[in-house]
């Protein structure tokens, strides 16, 4: 006890324990701190760059911004394509936090964005911060998720904003348009040719993130706006493309075409293009999905097969996704006389009136074992000039060539673009394969090209070189986009013409109008006249001549029948190209089966941009006749005013007022129909039978109709020359119809006249 | 100080004349600067700590004042302990170092048979109120390791008196935190128990022998126990955290940015970008890595500099105070104080391999506050005693 007291009343503790205590301290309160302090000082000073920007690598977050893809306009502002809004769903799962509610999210989303719930539960449970649930939702959908987000207060779901191309008309000038993947670049057509300037340029935000990869609250962001693409508004016009559609659509099926048809209406001035078509168009809303019902037939059939359906299928939308008139070559055949004709003119080496004599075969070399044929097997006689070229004789143009000689007509060749592209603003143009300077030596190759076989060329280009003989001689640079513009309207560059050469004069241009007028009025694209309207063009019908079957045997029988002209002949405005590719009819040349496509192109085309019809006295004489409105008055004085107008009157039923008639006021009939006009209700119920029509001459359909009480319109070719019979009528055979009705009866010539 | 050391010697005169109650209670000043460093760190504290857990509650809590609102409360009751503790004398305090012995034993035994939390047998739960049972192991050594040096003072040179005991009571302590397991409080006890007997009087071969049975024992742990991989990983993500970058050395590398991103001036209060999940519980081990960042190198130095400043004034007090068992009480919680901030800040700093030690005033925790705010009030309870 005493000693514990001791201790606590002790002077306390020694000197030596003092010291003990003092290194301790120096130890803690100067060593240590200094050690801790370098080490502070080395970590903010010396390696404070490494880890600062390894810490800012962890801690930020850029997200990009996709920009709005401009929108594709037709030349009267009509969208083409545009984009509309659509949303991806991101799932998160490292923030789903138990098993309970990552079956929730796998259920919910599996039914909501109707996906698969499996792959959903899968996600959730990977070790990742970014898994796309789905791409390109719709509003709708984008909606339900998030009140689903909200109802369960989520944080491992969440939406990013995106968009989506669409294409309000479908399969519609999709061979131009093209169509964009799912990253919304452009894969085909303009949207890939125009890539840089549609896409925009793209934005980014960034953000500072949490180590769970979550937005930080409070926490560092900038941003960087995205930019919109640029507009484009372009030279095709929604009504042209239309009515080129609807008409190669027709041609296709009536002439059974394997190979698709294509066709171009452009500007012969600034050579913009109004409408450019191919058959077998995809869809770009869905570029993947085979869409022609004939196709899907075929691919139907093959569904057991998957491979060869796969294979298949694939073939088809790479065909149809390939832009005929500017991606494929092929020969032009006769149609390739107009430049042939028109350099000669500007060489001055043949005059319209020369005189040349067919056999039906010309030799270019004389030691030819035989010669190379017309297509008029018995000879064309002696000829002009200007009936060679209506007639489309091929040994007159083989002399032609000859007279041009080889060197002019390789340096026209080129001069015409046919050994150039185009320039057009469209991606994959093709090359031509053409004689070279020295092949061209060998007359067969002059004599053969002087017809338009033996090399290849695009569509694109023949109807740039017709526009260049219609436009005064000069060749100028197709283009489908007009100009580009920002959204309030404001021009970020326009296209204008360019003149790439004057390749022949005016006055060769103009003589060549008028040759080319000759050859629809007289010559062999006959089918392609309107009355009113003064077409010029050249029917061409080529042999396909590397074809071989499976077997590889050559293939012989296949064709390509095509027109290129242009309207009106004395002041060319628009030219237009039809190619049917492989037909398959009873008659498949150009005349026959080309004309026609080009002639209704050009009759709904040229009134729709207001090119004022100028009638001969001639086509005055056989214009239709507008029924007048009589309706409502008594029959005598109805009677009198139909047959004012040159009409017949028939009337039925034994009234004294006219109750309705047939046709109805304003229709356009042909000379010499019959106004019906009932008198009564009940003679309005005696109907006709509609009788066949096809193969009928004019007079012969005349008097059938007539007889039978139904009027008549007659369409196609210029019925005055005779020879044109009816190929197709408006109403079908064995319908029911009332007296009077008017039946619209096509015709045109069956011509071979074009090689 | 002239009436400083007038005071306490009158209360020193007062007691020994009245005895009883009255000299368990202590009067006088006690000493400021010990005081306003102390409060200052806790001040400091806990506004460093709050923002470090800001967004760690915000994430696993639901809410952002969850640390600091607990936190507060311990602040509080500990501040009032301290106060109180600072009027109890080291004369009643004595009287418990056997009882305080067999708390620890009792509550390092007990964890041991409760469940384990996280694979470890560290936290006593009873009700929502936790702590751990090392906390007053630490105390538990300190106080009796200070009764045993002052009773024995003389013959601190001898095994019997100077050795053995302490030996005794170590080694079973030793063997219950290691069992745990808990090798960051091991250390710490060992260095506090040994430090004390050193300061005391132990014999330095003694220590030799021990140094030589510890690095005996070191190496049957590394080469026979199989824990030689686990030792030599450690030691690898030391030299080189970036080696497992999200693994093991996920906590040091991202320690070390946020250090790095505080450069000289420090991002500003509540500003640390790395709080948000990157440093792993800011509120905890790492918050001086959070402070380095908001405060930068100034801020983290000038704390370092108050701890310093604390453990200076300790060593004073216990240097001056007027018994021996005052004397190495204060030690012992000193050094304990000092050996904890030296060593935390050493390892968000990677200066050592990564364990798991606390810094004090700083890491959110509702026991080891109270206790260091306890035995904060026991220094200015001796200050006072002291003579200037």
């Amino acid at each position: 006890m005493k000693e514990n007291n001791n201790s606590f009343t002790g002077r306390g503790i020694s000197k030596k324990s003092i010291n003990k205590m003092l290194i301790i301290m120096l130890a803690l309160v100067i060593v240590a701190p200094v050690i801790l302090i370098i080490s502070l000082a080395n970590i903010q000073f010396v390696k404070n760059a490494d880890y600062q920007q390894r810490a800012i690598t962890q801690q930020l977050r850029e997200t990009v911004v996709t920009p709005n893809r401009g929108t594709i306009y037709d030349t009267n502002m009509k969208p083409l394509a545009s984009s509309a809004s659509v949303w991806t769903i991101v799932l998160n799962p490292k923030a789903v936090k138990d098993e309970e509610q990552r079956n929730l999210v796998s259920d919910g989303m599996a039914e909501i964005l109707d996906i698969d719930r499996d792959t959903v539960y899968e996600k959730a449970g990977k070790n990742r911060y970014y898994e796309v649930l789905k791409k390109k939702v719709d509003h709708d959908t984008y909606e339900a998720v998030t009140q689903f987000i909200t109802e369960n207060k989520l944080s491992c779901l969440y939406s990013i904003d995106d968009s989506k191309r669409y294409y309000p008309y479908g399969a519609f000038a999709s061979s131009i348009l093209g169509f964009t993947g799912t990253d919304n670049n452009g894969l085909s057509g303009l949207e890939s040719y125009y890539e840089s300037q549609l896409a925009g340029t793209p934005g980014w935000i960034l953000q500072a993130k949490d180590a769970t990869g979550r937005e930080m609250e409070f926490g560092y962001e900038t941003s960087y706006e995205a930019k919109k693409g640029a507009n484009l508004v372009l030279t095709i016009d929604e009504v042209i493309q239309h009515y080129l559609e609807k008409h190669i659509d027709l041609a296709a099926t009536e002439n059974n075409v394997t190979n698709r048809v294509t066709g171009i209406v452009m500007d012969v001035d600034t050579c913009a293009i109004l409408g450019m078509a191919t058959t077998g168009e995809f869809d770009p809303n869905s570029p993947f999905e085979v869409v022609d019902p004939g196709l899907v037939r075929k691919l139907s059939e093959l569904e057991e097969d998957e491979e060869k359906y796969k294979k298949t299928k694939l073939q088809y939308l790479q065909t149809s996704w390939q832009n005929k008139a500017v991606s494929d070559t092929y020969e032009p055949g006769s149609v390739f006389k107009s430049f042939t004709a028109a350099m000669a003119l500007e060489e001055k080496v043949v005059k319209q009136d020369d005189m040349f004599t067919c056999t039906g075969s010309y030799k270019p070399i004389a030691s030819m074992k035989s010669g190379i044929s017309c297509h008029r097997h018995a000879g064309h006689g002696t000829i002009s000039f200007r009936t060679g070229l209506q007639q489309s004789c091929n040994p007159c143009f083989m002399k032609v060539g000859e007279r041009i000689g080889a060197d002019l007509f390789y340096k026209y060749f080129g001069a015409f673009g046919f050994r150039e592209h185009t320039g057009i603003d469209l991606p994959g143009e093709a090359n031509s394969v053409y004689h070279s300077l020295e092949t061209l030596q060998n007359p067969i190759s002059l004599a053969t090209d002087s017809f338009g076989q033996t090399f290849r060329v695009t569509p694109i280009q023949i109807i740039t070189a017709m526009s260049c003989i219609a436009n005064g001689g000069k060749l100028c640079t197709p283009h489908v986009v007009d100009k580009m513009v920002d959204d309030d309207g404001n021009i970020i560059s326009s296209s204008d013409t360019t003149v790439r050469r004057q390749v022949i004069s005016q006055a060769t241009s103009e003589e060549m109008r008028e040759l080319l007028k000759s050859v629809v009025d007289v010559g062999g694209a006959k089918n392609a006249y309107i009355p009113g309207y003064r077409v010029a063009g050249k029917t061409g019908t080529s042999e396909k001549r590397d074809i071989y079957d499976e077997n590889g045997n050559q293939i012989t029988d296949l064709r390509i029948a095509s027109f290129c002209g242009f309207a009106p002949a004395d002041d060319p405005k628009v030219a237009v190209l039809i190619v049917l590719d492989e037909p398959h009819a009873s008659n498949i040349s150009g005349g026959t089966i080309a004309s026609p496509v080009a002639k209704a192109v050009l009759e709904d085309v040229l009134p729709y941009l207001g090119v004022e019809p100028i009638f001969t006295e001639k086509e005055l004489k056989d214009l239709d006749i507008s029924t007048p409105n009589v309706t409502g008055e008594s029959v005598d004085e109805a009677q009198t005013r139909v047959k004012g107008r040159g009409l017949k009157v028939k009337i039925m039923g034994n009234g004294t007022k006219v109750l309705s008639q047939v046709p109805m006021s304003g229709e356009a009939i042909s000379k010499e129909g019959t106004v019906v006009l009932f008198t009564d209700i009940i003679s309005g119920q005696e109907l006709v039978t509609v009788p066949n029509l096809i193969g009928m001459t004019v007079s012969e359909v005349n008097s059938v109709l007539i007889n039978a009480g139904l009027n008549v319109k007659f369409t196609g070719s210029d019925l005055s020359s005779g020879g044109a019979t009816c190929y197709r009528q408006s109403i079908p055979v064995g319908d029911q119809v009332s007296p009077g009705t008017i039946i619209t009866a096509d015709f045109r010539y069956s011509t071979s006249d074009d090689a | 100080m002239d009436s400083a050391s007038a005071n306490s010697a009158r209360s020193k005169m007062e007691g020994k004349r009245n005895g009883g109650i009255r000299s368990l209670f202590t009067v006088g000043t006690f000493d400021w600067t010990f005081f306003i460093v102390t409060i200052a760190l806790l001040a400091i504290g806990i506004v460093m700590m709050f923002s470090a857990s800001y967004a760690y509650a915000g994430y696993y809590n639901g809410n952002r004042l969850f640390y600091v609102k607990q936190q507060a409360k311990w602040l509080i009751l500990g501040i009032a302990l301290m106060i109180f503790m600072s009027f109890v004398s080291t004369k009643f305090i004595r009287v418990f170092w056997i009882p305080g012995l067999l708390l620890s034993y009792a509550c390092l035994a007990l964890v041991l048979v409760l469940p384990a939390v996280r694979g470890v047998h560290r936290w006593i739960y009873i009700g929502s109120f936790n702590f751990q049972p090392t906390e007053i192991a630490k105390l538990a050594i300190i106080l009796s390791f200070a009764h045993l040096i002052a009773y024995n003072y003389e013959k601190m040179g001898t095994f019997k008196y100077g050795f053995a005991p302490f030996a005794v009571i170590l080694a079973t302590t030793v063997v219950l935190v290691i069992r745990e397991p808990h090798v960051s409080a091991t250390i710490i006890i060992c260095l506090i128990g040994g430090i004390m007997m050193l300061v005391g009087g132990t014999k330095l071969r003694w220590f030799f022998l021990v140094g030589a049975l510890g690095v005996g024992v070191l190496i049957w742990l590394i080469f026979f126990s199989g824990k030689m991989d686990y030792a030599m990983k450690r030691i690898e993500i030391w030299q080189n955290p970036f080696l497992d970058l999200r693994g093991d050395g996920w906590q040091t590398v991202q320690s070390l940015y946020a250090i790095a991103s505080g450069g000289l001036m420090g991002s500003g209060i509540g500003n640390s970008m790395q709080k948000y999940m990157y440093v792993s519980e800011p509120q905890n081990d790492f918050v001086f890595a959070i402070v380095c960042e908001e405060l930068g190198f100034v801020g983290a130095v000038i704390i370092i500099i108050l701890f310093a400043i604390l453990i200076w004034r300790g060593f004073v007090i216990a240097m001056r105070a007027k018994d021996r068992f005052s004397s190495m009480l204060v030690l012992g919680i000193i050094v304990q104080l000092g050996i904890q901030v030296m060593l935390n800040i050493a390892v968000v700093t990677n200066t050592i391999p990564n364990t798991g030690i606390s810094l004090p005033f700083f890491s959110y925790g509702g026991s080891s506050m109270i206790m260091l705010l306890m035995q904060m009030g026991i220094v200015l309870s001796v200050s006072k005693n002291g003579y200037r």
